[in-house]
């Protein structure tokens, strides 16, 4: 896409650009274009009328976008910040206040932050103690997760003990009116980020379905990120605000206040997103009409997550959405939601089209193990490669390791330091999955928290079983008996196990395949997502 | 939402095959069918097994579960439990291989359940029939305990009672009591493993037991659980019994309690006059029970 194809702007229109690249060639970079759009939205939604002069930094590698926060009210910056653009923009959200020449323009710089990059929160640890866990953590990953499962434990214990409190209700059925609303209906979007993931990409399917029930997606991110995939097709047209925090305290209401009076919103649909959770409070009390869904996909057990944030806001959301059996239970039977509020419906098949199933008997070669998922401190590679080193001693087999991302040096130096070298192959992203599969004979996840995997529908569309941990809701798909504990010696001498035994039966192979599809098959006629969430956004069009 | 209720029997068997049949004719002979007759054959020894399999070839709602070793009703009930939840059951109605549940015994106890809990204003974590012995009087075995105010419903004219314990005899759990406090402990194997588990989930509230759901418990003979009828061949049943309310008294409820206990033992064991060999074997299991502090296990969520 090309940055003439962002135009119109429904939030400003733009009066002067130099560098930025919006009206010819520029300096920025299609993301780092957007980004700078995603400021400007923010700061023309929570200042109507006005008129605004953007000087756009870049950072160096490693620093993320400072967009809407209170630093870029000042026009100084860091020595190590390039100017890369400048532009002036007015607001075209409707005001009544009247703006005059002497009001002046205001100026901010904005900064876009380094290359596009993902970091594990390990490289981000400050301080002496940081460093000292990092080393530990990147010297002897299997002992360190150890000790973290352990405190896993713990955590889960409490956990389960545990009753979230709960925020009072609004006992309004109507705001006093202060803003009138704007025409263009809409549908406000929370999000966590906009990197690759499940849930991000569940997220923006939805986003991609607002637009096609003729609503315009208003997209908020909370967290700081480079944003790689704010280039995505499915963003086009929608106006995406990529929050970087702290925001002004008076710039909050002002900018909700902006997006309730440019647009008619018609709901607000949560997914992962602290900052829009915590303002549900006030959007109830100003407009008690509007439906607010949220979409809930991990239980994470070490830090509540947005599970327990949903639980303690569940008075001002009408319907919770789950993926998952697992979260349903936790919702109605731990959390006592009323049955009536959750709703289940599945992402079963979000990804399977085009995934061919490898019915041919697996050729002479080796017994094929493989891993596909993104190099992550969730997914633990490092405990991929360490049963690849157990059982190359033991069979003749082959590996696969299928992915990239902030642990990929450590996978690289793993697979050297473990001799995995000749029987390791590993595959980036621009490689299809669908071929990854059609290699492998098993899939193994070693994950230590998951909603539900994504790979593992791939893999029973591509007929592989899949060796999974026993986290999240991975026992809706996994076969009972490749079910593996989550601490990681005990998974490695699981998962080997099992291996060795499918390697050496394929008949056993089958009986658990067999399993596998049949929980599918079982899963697959669970509610689906996608027709529930286009049911929802067409009544809230209607 | 879709307001379905899904009800798995549970029924837990080991070497009764003759009184089996029975049982499960009545389970599936509802006027509130159960979606699934879950079996849990605990590696029996007498042909169960083969029974089972020609069973459930008729019968498509039978779903199996075959031990590889008998665990004991304390296991088999968590494991047909589990495997109910697993199915995506609402409720699971669990029963031993000798109780005959009249026809309209599962309707009337999710009904029962269904009012009391409108009028309590709360979710209740269980529901337990009347059980009857084969001549029609009270099964002295399976009295449930009641609450203090254990008429509060009645007064409201409905035949149900407020409980704190029951028997596993026609029990009805909903699912958000497995969720929140899991399943049986499988380490008691039998005896007081039904007491600890109903005790543990009224923490939530108070279970119901519904006076117009029926069954029959077709027992030998119709004698409640007393420590003065210990003798050679029931020995071993009263062994899991002390270890089992020795460590849940102790260990769930508080050191008095504990101490209660044993004199109410040491009480049952003079009037009857038991054997002082077999008074020290069961004391042997009492000083077991003080160690023994076994955690439940939760169901996973598959559907």
């Amino acid at each position: 896409m090309t940055s003439g194809e962002l135009q119109p702007h429904l939030t400003f229109e733009l009066l002067d650009e130099s560098g930025v690249g919006l009206t010819g060639d520029g300096l920025l970079d299609e993301r780092e274009r957007r980004l700078v759009v995603g400021a400007a939205n923010f700061h023309s939604l929570a200042s109507p009328g006005r008129t605004f002069r953007f000087t756009v930094l870049r950072g160096p590698e490693g620093t993320f976008p400072s967009l809407t926060d209170e630093e870029v009210h000042g026009i100084e910056w860091d020595d190590d910040r390039e100017v890369v653009g400048s532009m002036v923009f007015r607001s075209l959200v409707h005001t009544t206040s009247a703006f005059s020449d002497t009001d002046g323009l205001i100026d901010l710089a904005v900064d876009v932050g380094g290359r596009a990059q993902v970091m594990s929160g390990y490289h981000r640890l400050p301080g002496v103690l940081g460093a000292a866990r990092r080393a530990v953590r990147f010297t002897v990953p299997v002992q360190f997760d150890a000790l973290r499962q352990l405190r896993t434990d713990v955590t889960e214990k409490r956990y389960r003990a545990k009753d979230v409190p709960r925020h009072s209700p609004v006992r309004l059925d109507r705001g006093a009116s202060a803003v009138p609303m704007g025409k263009t209906p809409a549908v406000l979007f929370g999000m966590h980020w906009l990197e690759m993931g499940g849930a991000e990409r569940w997220a923006l399917e939805s986003v991609k379905m607002a637009k096609d029930a003729g609503l315009t997606p208003i997209v908020i991110t909370d967290r700081d990120s480079t944003h790689q995939w704010i280039t995505r097709p499915e963003l086009d047209g929608a106006v995406v605000v990529p929050l970087t925090q702290p925001l002004l305290q008076e710039q909050e209401a002002a900018f909700l206040n902006g997006i309730l009076s440019a647009f008619d919103v018609r709901g607000v649909h949560v997914h992962h997103c602290s900052w829009l959770y915590q303002r549900l409070p006030w959007i109830r009390s100003v407009r008690p009409d509007m439906p607010v869904v949220d979409s809930l996909h991990v239980l994470e057990w070490r830090n509540g997550g947005f599970v327990d944030v949903a639980v303690r806001m569940s008075n001002m959301i009408d319907v919770h959405h789950v993926i998952s059996p697992q979260l349903r239970d936790y919702l109605v039977g731990r959390q006592n939601i009323p049955e009536s509020k959750v709703k289940l419906a599945t992402l079963a098949n979000l990804t399977v089209t085009g995934i061919e199933k490898s019915v041919a008997e697996k050729g002479e070669g080796p017994f094929t193990v493989a891993f596909v998922g993104r190099f992550t401190q969730q997914k633990r590679p490092y405990l991929f490669l360490k049963l690849a080193a157990k059982l190359k001693g033991q069979l003749p087999v082959r590996f696969i390791m299928h992915g990239d991302g902030e642990l990929a040096d450590e996978v690289r130096g793993l697979r050297a330091r473990l001799g995995l070298a000749e029987v390791l192959e590993l595959r980036g992203p621009d490689q299809p999955v669908g071929r990854t599969l059609t290699d492998a004979d098993v899939l193994v996840i070693s994950s230590d928290n998951e909603g539900l995997t994504l790979t593992s529908f791939e893999a029973t569309a591509a007929g592989v079983p899949v060796i999974s941990t026993d986290v999240g809701s991975q026992a809706s798909l996994v076969a009972d008996e490749l079910l593996c504990p989550r601490h990681p010696y005990p998974f490695i001498r699981a998962a080997s196990a099992r291996i060795a035994a499918m390697a050496a039966s394929p008949a056993r192979r089958q009986e658990w395949l067999t399993q596998q599809a049949a929980k599918a098959e079982a899963f697959a006629k669970l509610p689906d997502a996608r027709s529930w969430t286009q049911d929802l956004y067409k009544g809230w069009n209607s | 939402m879709e307001f379905v209720n899904d009800v798995a029997a549970v029924v837990v068997t080991y070497n009764r095959k003759d009184k089996l049949v029975k049982v499960l004719d009545h389970a599936l002979d509802q006027s509130l069918r159960p979606t699934w007759l879950v079996v849990v054959d605990n590696a029996s020894t007498d042909g169960t097994g083969e029974y089972l399999a020609e069973f459930a070839k008729e019968h498509p709602e039978v779903v199996l579960v075959s031990l590889a070793e008998n665990t004991g009703g304390a296991g088999g009930f968590a494991a047909g439990m589990a495997r109910g939840y697993e199915l995506g059951a609402d409720f699971v109605w669990i029963m031993d291989d000798d109780c005959y549940a009249d026809r309209t015994a599962l309707e009337e106890l999710v009904n029962g359940l269904g009012k009391a809990e409108e009028s309590m204003g709360m979710k209740l974590p269980y529901a337990c029939s009347l059980v009857k012995w084969v001549d029609g009087s009270i099964c002295e075995m399976n009295n449930p305990g009641t609450t203090w105010d254990w008429g509060r419903l009645i007064a409201k004219g409905q035949q149900n009672v407020l409980v704190t314990h029951c028997s596993f005899v026609s029990v009805l759990f909903p699912r958000w009591t497995l969720t929140r406090f899991g399943l049986p402990l499988k380490d008691y194997f039998i005896w007081f493993d039904d007491q600890e588990y109903t005790l543990r989930v009224t923490q939530a509230g108070p279970g119901v037991q519904v006076l117009t759901s029926t069954v029959v418990h077709d027992l030998g003979t119709n004698r409640g659980v007393n420590f003065a009828d210990v003798n050679e061949s029931n020995l071993w049943k009263f062994e899991y019994g002390v270890r089992n309310e020795t460590s849940f008294r102790l260990h769930h409820e508080n050191p008095v309690a504990a101490a209660k206990f044993v004199v109410r033992l040491a009480q049952g064991l003079r009037q009857g006059r038991v054997p002082l060999g077999l008074q020290a074997k069961l004391f042997k299991k009492l000083v077991e029970g003080i160690k023994f502090n076994p955690k439940p296990e939760f169901p996973r969520s598959v559907l």
